[in-house]
């Protein structure tokens, strides 16, 4: 009898699937928080066609607005949170006049060299605000739930903190989607980016469209800021270039100019990121997050979810 | 008539003093020492910490009339703790020819990118901080340093603080891909093996991280009994933050690189009960040390710190240097280098200082720990 013979292979626990799912956590709350940075520069670039290097700096101003709210004014975490948010939406809708409208007409080269003077500029306004140094999160602020273990089982621990984090991020992405889809204003934002001069012909006020978007995309990358700065409990003024780089790596992953195609990047690079780090070599983390990304755009040129544009034949 | 002409001729001298003064910095009859740490960027609370210690000791030199009457004066170089700036840095200290000296830099990979640069300009450097075992081959005679170095640090923590202080026998190492952090880490390897130790995992992370997560869930399998936290306090913090979150309960500990308040500002509950190695403990220190203490106390609002004990101690041993030899650069090597035996050691706040051929001190280390969100002195884990 070769009853016995075949027996579930023994997974050690080095390879088991306490560990794997670990860090699938780990990678899906780092991936969801790409995912909403990565959704911002991906509306940008959908409706204007700049790749926004600013952007990284709404998120990093975010974390430190919520942190400010409720060191100086005492709010409680929720209402610094949605402040903030609404802060960084406003921060979005002011860069996009003072630095990108004059330059609506210009080449493109000219926008994008002033969204990474942008990036600098904030930056450097942070450090003069609140000092370079890094800031601890105010921990006293955060409901108590949060550091309690909502699902323990054979060794992998998901804290209330994560499934805070991944419901944001749902939440945030659905009502994104329902924005985009199903309202006026979202209807606008897509015949913008289809072509400007027909939506302006077809009635749309083209800037307020614009500016719009940009008090959408830095709204959630503000929400992204203060969960990571109170998740990993840092915050510094530089914190925002690493992000932005790596959301915008998952943007073009996902096809930029798509926007569940950016929700899916952030996922996709996050999870990897996790599990290089987690199977392969930690000192390599970023590296393979990249490798994926360059993979991906060889194998499909457009990303994952972009639109692969016919090529046209030049009439000689 | 007489004394009206030297009036004038006396002016003359003042105003080119001060249109030199206002041109190069530097103001005539005056002995300028380069300080160079990272005053900007992550690591800027180090930083603050030397500038402290050394501006307390120049302001006692100066008060007491400068050395030989001359008044000392301090150039600030900020390196960001990066190799890149350090070189710049060192270039600037360098090619100043009234800058007799330099204390520093603070960290590792800095010192040992700006030390061929000091070693062509023949320009002599002490640090009060920086532990890499290989600076003293680089440095051909012109480096000193008033600190042990990470080979004794290491072996230490392996052979004494792990088995003896925390009793813990299984150590996960994470460690910081740098000059210092991979030395230490080496070290204490080597050390492990003595003291019994058995080392279940070793991670890397890259300076400015965040999310450490991963390479924890990896070292957690192993299930250690205490973490090696081989870096800098920005990122052990975050590191003792995570651990906790994902369920370690067990002690943390790490060496000099984590004796910072920020620590414990940003780590909040999660520093608890974390051990680290110091050249300085105040309260283990001796009659002057603890004086110092208090001095320091009153002066910036904050207990005194290591690293501020060694840049103290290091602005002391220049300024005995040059009483006897004179702003010299030469000169002065030739003085630090002479203070080679026991007998012939500086004493400080930081206890006995002389230098072996390779610039290197033997100084003990002592422990420290963070208990209910403040730093003690260690005390044997239960």
């Amino acid at each position: 009898m070769r009853r016995n013979s075949w027996v579930p292979a023994p997974f050690h626990t080095y390879f088991g699937w306490a560990l794997f799912l670990q860090q699938l956590i780990n990678g899906l709350t780092i991936g969801g928080i790409y995912a909403m940075i990565a959704v911002g520069y991906t509306m940008i670039y959908g409706v204007i066609q700049l790749i926004n290097f600013a952007h990284g700096e709404i998120y990093m101003l975010g974390a430190f607005f919520a942190v400010t709210f409720i060191t100086l004014l005492g709010l409680p975490f929720y209402v610094a949170f949605f402040l903030s948010m609404a802060c960084c939406a406003v921060c979005g809708v002011f860069l996009d006049i003072l630095a990108y409208r004059p330059l609506r007409k210009s080449p493109r080269l000219a926008a994008l060299i002033t969204a990474i003077g942008m990036s600098i500029f904030l930056q450097n306004l942070a450090m003069i605000i609140w000092g370079s140094r890094a800031k601890p999160f105010p921990h006293d602020a955060l409901p108590e739930y949060f550091e309690k273990t909502a699902v323990t089982f054979g060794g992998v621990h998901l804290s209330w903190f994560h499934l805070f984090i991944f419901g944001i991020t749902i939440i945030m992405m659905i009502g994104l989607n329902l924005i985009i889809k199903k309202t006026k204003w979202g209807k606008a934002m897509r015949a913008v980016a289809q072509n400007q001069t027909m939506a302006a012909l077809a009635g749309i006020n083209v800037n307020r469209v614009i500016s719009y978007t940009f008090a959408l995309a830095g709204a959630l990358g503000g929400a992204a800021g203060i969960m990571v700065g109170a998740y990993y409990n840092s915050l510094y003024p530089t914190m925002g270039y690493v992000a932005g780089v790596k959301a915008f790596a998952a943007a073009v992953l996902g096809g930029i100019g798509s926007v569940p195609g950016a929700m899916l990047g952030g996922v996709v690079l996050g999870v990897a990121e996790a599990l290089g780090a987690g199977y392969l070599s930690s000192l390599y983390r970023d590296g393979i997050s990249y490798a994926v990304m360059i993979i991906v755009i060889i194998l499909i040129p457009a990303g994952l979810f972009g639109k692969v544009l016919k090529e046209t034949k030049k009439s000689m | 008539m007489k004394n009206r002409k030297s009036f004038l001729f006396l002016g003359l001298i003042l105003a080119v003093a001060l249109v030199f003064g206002v041109t190069t910095g530097a103001t005539a009859g005056t002995i300028r020492i380069g300080v160079a740490s990272p005053f900007t960027g992550d690591l800027a609370s180090y930083g603050d910490n030397v500038k402290a210690g050394v501006n307390l000791k120049l302001k006692e030199i100066n008060d007491a009339g400068g050395i030989n009457g001359q008044k000392v004066e301090i150039v600030w170089g900020d390196d960001l703790c990066a190799p890149k700036e350090a070189g710049t840095v060192g270039s600037k200290f360098a090619a100043d020819k009234t800058i007799v000296a330099v204390i520093g830099h603070l960290c590792s990979s800095a010192t040992l990118a700006a030390m061929p640069i000091y070693v062509r300009a023949g320009l002599p450097t002490l640090s009060p901080t920086s532990t890499n075992p290989t600076i003293g081959d680089v440095g051909k005679g012109w480096f000193f340093r008033n600190c042990y170095t990470d080979d004794f640090q290491g072996k230490y923590l392996a052979s004494n603080v792990v088995p003896k202080l925390l009793g813990k026998k299984k150590v996960a190492i994470f460690y910081e891909n740098n000059d210092y952090a991979i030395g230490l880490k080496n070290s204490f390897v080597a050390g492990a093996k003595e003291g019994g130790i058995t080392v279940t995992g070793a991670e890397a992370y890259v300076a400015k991280t965040t999310d450490f997560t991963p390479q924890l869930t990896k070292l957690l399998v192993n299930k250690p009994e205490t973490i090696f936290l081989c870096g800098y306090h920005p990122e052990g913090a975050l590191i003792a933050g995570q651990s906790r979150k994902l369920g370690f309960k067990g002690p943390l500990f790490g060496a000099d690189g984590i004796d910072n308040i920020d620590y414990i500002k940003i780590g909040g509950k999660a520093a608890n009960n974390t051990y680290c190695t110091v050249p300085f403990l105040a309260a283990s220190a001796g009659p002057a040390g603890k004086k110092f203490a208090a001095r320091f106390k009153k002066a910036f609002g904050r207990d005194v710190d290591w690293m501020s004990a060694n840049a103290y101690d290091c602005m002391g041993i220049l300024a005995q240097v040059i009483a006897k030899t004179g702003p010299d650069r030469k000169k002065i090597r030739d003085g630090l280098a002479a203070i080679n035996s026991p007998a012939k050691g500086y004493k400080g706040i930081t206890g006995l200082t002389y230098f072996d051929k390779k610039g290197n001190c033997s100084k003990p280390a002592f422990v420290k720990m963070v208990k209910n969100g403040k730093f003690v002195p260690a005390v044997k884990a239960k």
